[in-house]
């Protein structure tokens, strides 16, 4: 045991030594920036409502031809233009005066057919986009409005809910948040602390060092428990530092505790597996590639079923789940616990 | 020319001989089971937000259609029953018969709003189901999208005093239209449809496609679907530049390369010859890949830079780390930050012409039937290309004994390189500026696609100060080199002429890179911080601001070369805020 402490010492010692933990650091970083960027650039642009926190300018929009759906227009948030025929409405659209062309047919909306609207938007640009989200609105109330008229002849009736003064209401952010970025910087220290035991056990190996320190008085299953517990320790760490972060930028995470005792358990399975792969193939141009190929089966995986560890760290964070989740890491401990067991029995029969 | 292909040669045997049988067994059950669980992924969904939130409700018909999103716990209970869930059980939402009830805090304001679309595609698919379009979807849009002289910016900053239009003209015919009529899914009519049914229909997309849609589907086109194929282009390249700088790394620790140093073989010709695998490999995979999926030719010609730039970065890395740990940690450094480069404006490829910096929103062009053209072609490859070479070059001058099986700091590996430049090259400090231009260059775009999500102001206030940091370090990383390295005497003279030839050089190399790259970006606010279009005041700017930093190296000494560089930025920041103050500052 007192060895095996002194390998988790010295293995830590490097780490720090190295300054590599802060690369991975801003690995995070990154990642966080970079995926919190895309889904909120994004994500903003399919849920109006939480652009209208923004004070976006009312987009200028041409209208030709009658009907109700220029009524709905009118009370949104563009600005009408009207126009007697497309060729002057599209002239405008050209000198960039107005960015949409909405043609309206002469089809009835109580009538029998289908009706067609023709929308001119401005290709690649920005201004498309916004110009789409504010006419989105009335667009769809308009069609529940036509929808109203002709369901009925179909015998078909929506389901109605009711709720006292609607609020302002988003799912993108929260589902983002607890759903994504979460569940991603927690298990970010997990992927790398697999490469990371990979590294130690391989680097000893091809620089013909573990042969010098199997004469010392330590065991070779002192020296493996040893990286592997420097690896996988660093995990949680990594972690609760993130978590400390959202927390400071205002994000509530329920449940440190179990998420972080959650993290360590798949990180003890994905240290293992590491280490299983590095001792088997020794080289770390093999064991790496093996491990990446391993690592994003896994990855799919945990998307893919229901209590993944993925689903569980949105669950626990934000407050959907409490102490039964002990029984899920209770699975995953046990699944740990067997790879260990198989990765001692497989060095025995094969240590040289 | 034959050295370099025995090199080749070798190195092919070499990495073939490691993979052994059983290996590449191995990885094909992976590669299976890989393929396996992302088509179970396609099918099922992704369960990410499974039992997120808890709903408390009274009426048992309408927990069955929740309960057709995952998303939702659902309780049936009683009215009271309900009531206490709610209240006491921590429940996001309670309804009491078709009453709603909510908490006021974003998780219960955003089950609200996930219940709303949930009830909405449950109607939808319902509505189909009803196979009688004209009565269940009477409203459909047919969607032109027209190209025209567009303005660079957002419409935000159109209010703005001071930015004058760009004169971009879109390089697609006017006229480009796209009329594809996608196919509904159609159902064998049966008037009243199971739940089960309804929720089989739901999950396959209603109406994909974004030319003709209904109004609940009429959204941006956000080609998300063309960025997640274009992964597949890049997912060889990163295993094959995980191979090349492991071959590399292994040389250095196995020491198996000093043989090969000492033959009359030249630096540069091993570097090529262990190359030259690895990129044709990367190559005909991407090739493979582009039949497959019924891709256009050219894309294998757009992923030539990207192949190269993830190949010279990872033999960079190989060469600078001392361990395997720190090669893994400089290597996810890299890649993720390459990835973002190429991966991040792809998402905004249909919404703005900023977004083909990256040759990844070329490729999702092609994959969407679009045109891109030669100058679209060098306006993104260009920087990689020309990044790519440098970092082979300043490789190359480092692949040597002394630095490949010592144990020196990166920082000393790096400045070793820059040092050999020096040496070699003519003009060593003008040429240097106008060598490490292409990184200014593409850690500027990287900046400017960064800081437009952040409010414009606060925006172009932050990417001044950082763009200005970093062509300082760049400008002044050769006089530091030359004072630290004893390569000259440290006087003021030297100081004054070391500045003077570097600010020249980067001045130079600037209006260069103007003439390659035909700067879409030239003429808006961002453009004019990265000093495209003027010509007098970038010249004395870069001279003044390099100038400040060489002399204060020459006066604090060379271990103060971080204050050096930042009293520089500050320099350079000033007078670009100047600049643009009526943007800034209003």
């Amino acid at each position: 045991m007192a060895n095996t402490g002194v390998i988790v010492k010295k293995e830590i010692g490097s780490l720090l030594n190295e300054k590599t933990l802060l690369l991975a650091i801003i690995v995070q970083l990154l990642i966080a920036s970079f995926s919190s960027l895309i889904v909120i650039g994004l994500a903003s642009f399919f849920d109006p409502s939480s652009l209208s926190k923004y004070d976006s300018p009312r987009a200028d929009v041409g209208i030709v031809g009658q009907g109700e759906l220029a009524r709905f227009i009118k009370d949104s948030q563009v600005n009408p233009h009207y126009y007697a025929d497309i060729v002057s409405a599209r002239s405008d659209f050209d000198n960039n005066k107005i960015d949409a062309i909405v043609v309206i047919p002469d089809e009835d909306p109580g009538g029998k057919e289908i009706i067609n609207l023709v929308i001119y938007l401005p290709k690649s640009d920005i201004r498309g986009t916004f110009v789409t989200l504010q006419l989105k609105k009335p667009l769809e109330e308009y069609e529940g409005y036509v929808r109203d008229m002709r369901g009925q002849r179909i015998g078909f009736e929506p389901i109605r809910l009711y709720v006292d003064n609607i609020p302002e209401k988003t799912s993108t952010y929260f589902e983002f948040i607890y759903g994504i970025l979460i569940p991603l910087l927690v298990f970010t220290p997990v992927f790398i602390s697999g490469g990371l035991i990979i590294d130690m056990l391989t680097e000893e190996y091809e620089r013909k060092t573990m042969d010098l320190l199997l004469v010392s008085p330590v065991s070779f299953s002192q020296i493996v428990n040893g990286k592997m517990i420097t690896a996988i320790i660093i995990v949680p760490a990594q972690a609760f530092l993130w978590l400390l972060l959202l927390r400071l930028n205002g994000v509530i995470v329920y449940n440190i505790g179990f998420i972080l005792l959650l993290c360590a358990i798949i990180a003890a399975i994905v240290v293992i597996l590491g280490a299983i792969i590095a001792i088997r193939y020794k080289k770390r141009m093999i064991s790496q590639y093996l491990y990446s190929l391993v690592l994003i089966l896994m990855f799919l995986v945990g998307y893919i079923f229901t209590n993944s560890p993925f689903n569980l760290v949105t669950r626990l964070g934000a407050n959907s789940i409490g102490a039964e989740v002990l029984v899920y890491c209770g699975g995953y401990a046990a699944v740990a616990i067997g790879l260990y067991a198989g990765m001692v029995r497989f060095q025995i029969s094969g240590s040289d | 020319m034959s050295r370099i292909l025995t090199v080749a040669r070798w190195e092919l045997r070499r990495t073939k001989s490691s993979f052994s049988l059983k290996t590449r067994f191995l990885s094909f059950i992976i590669l299976i089971l890989i393929g396996m669980s992302s088509f179970f992924a396609a099918q099922s969904g992704l369960h990410i937000n499974d039992n997120i939130y808890r709903i408390a409700v009274t009426d048992p018909s309408l927990a069955r259609v929740l309960e057709s999103d995952d998303k939702f716990e659902v309780h049936v209970a009683g009215d009271s029953n309900a009531k206490s869930l709610f209240e006491n059980e921590g429940f996001d939402i309670l309804i009491n018969g078709a009453q709603i009830s909510y908490h006021d805090t974003d998780k219960s304001l955003s089950a609200l709003d996930a219940i709303d679309k949930a009830i909405k595609g449950y109607d939808e698919a319902r509505l189909l189901s009803y196979n009688d379009l004209n009565n269940t979807f009477p409203v459909w849009i047919t969607i032109k999208n027209i190209a025209r002289e567009q303005a660079f910016h957002t419409p935000s900053i159109n209010t703005l005093p001071q930015i004058e239009k760009s004169h971009v003209k879109s390089t697609a015919s006017p006229e480009a239209q796209k009329q594809g009529i996608e196919k509904i899914p159609e159902k064998p009519s049966g008037n009243t449809p199971s739940i089960k049914e309804i929720t089989e229909i739901k999950k396959v997309s209603l109406i994909s496609g974004q030319s003709l849609a209904t109004p609940s589907h009429f959204d941006p086109p956000v080609p998300f679907k063309s960025v997640v194929l274009s992964f597949i282009f890049i997912f060889p390249i990163y295993f094959i530049a995980q191979f090349f700088s492991s071959s590399i790394m292994d040389e250095r620790i196995k020491r198996k390369g000093e043989l090969l140093l000492v033959s009359p073989v030249n630096a540069y010709q091993i570097v090529l010859g262990k190359l030259l695998p690895y990129l044709l490999g990367s190559m005909a995979l991407v090739a493979i890949m582009t039949l497959n999926l019924g891709g256009s030719p050219w894309i294998i010609l757009i992923m030539l830079p990207v192949s190269l730039m993830f190949l010279s970065t990872s033999f960079l890395g190989a060469i600078i780390a001392r361990s395997f740990k720190e090669l893994s940690f400089v290597l996810i450094f890299l890649s993720v930050f390459l990835s973002g480069y190429i991966f991040f404006p792809a998402m905004f490829a249909n919404i703005h012409a900023i977004s083909i910096i990256s040759p990844i929103t070329l490729v999702v062009r092609l994959l969407e039937n679009e045109v891109v053209s030669v100058s679209d072609y060098l306006f993104s490859t260009t920087p990689l290309y020309l990044l790519s070479i440098l970092i082979f070059v300043f490789g190359i001058f480092i692949y040597r004994e002394e630095d490949l099986f010592t144990q020196k700091s990166i920082k000393e590996k790096l400045l070793d390189s820059i040092q050999e430049f020096i040496k070699r090259v003519p003009f060593p400090l003008f040429s240097l500026s106008i060598a490490l231009l292409p990184l200014v260059f593409s850690i500027q775009l990287m900046l400017i696609v960064l800081m437009f999500n952040f409010p414009i102001r606060i925006g172009i206030f932050f990417f001044i100060i950082v763009a200005a940091f970093i062509e300082e370090l760049i400008k002044s990383g050769g006089i530091y080199t030359v004072f630290s390295r004893k390569m000259a005497d440290v006087t003021t003279a030297n100081a004054l002429k070391f500045a003077v030839l570097s600010g020249l050089g980067f001045f130079a190399g600037e209006k260069l890179l103007l003439l390659v790259v035909v700067a879409s970006i030239a003429g808006s606010a961002f453009g004019s911080v990265m000093g495209i279009g003027l010509l007098v005041f970038p010249l004395l700017l870069h001279v003044t601001s390099t100038i400040s930093s060489s002399l204060a190296i020459r006066y604090l000494g060379h271990r103060e070369y971080l204050a050096c560089v930042v009293i520089a930025s500050m320099v350079h920041a000033a007078y670009n805020l100047y600049l643009v103050r009526g943007v800034v500052f209003g």
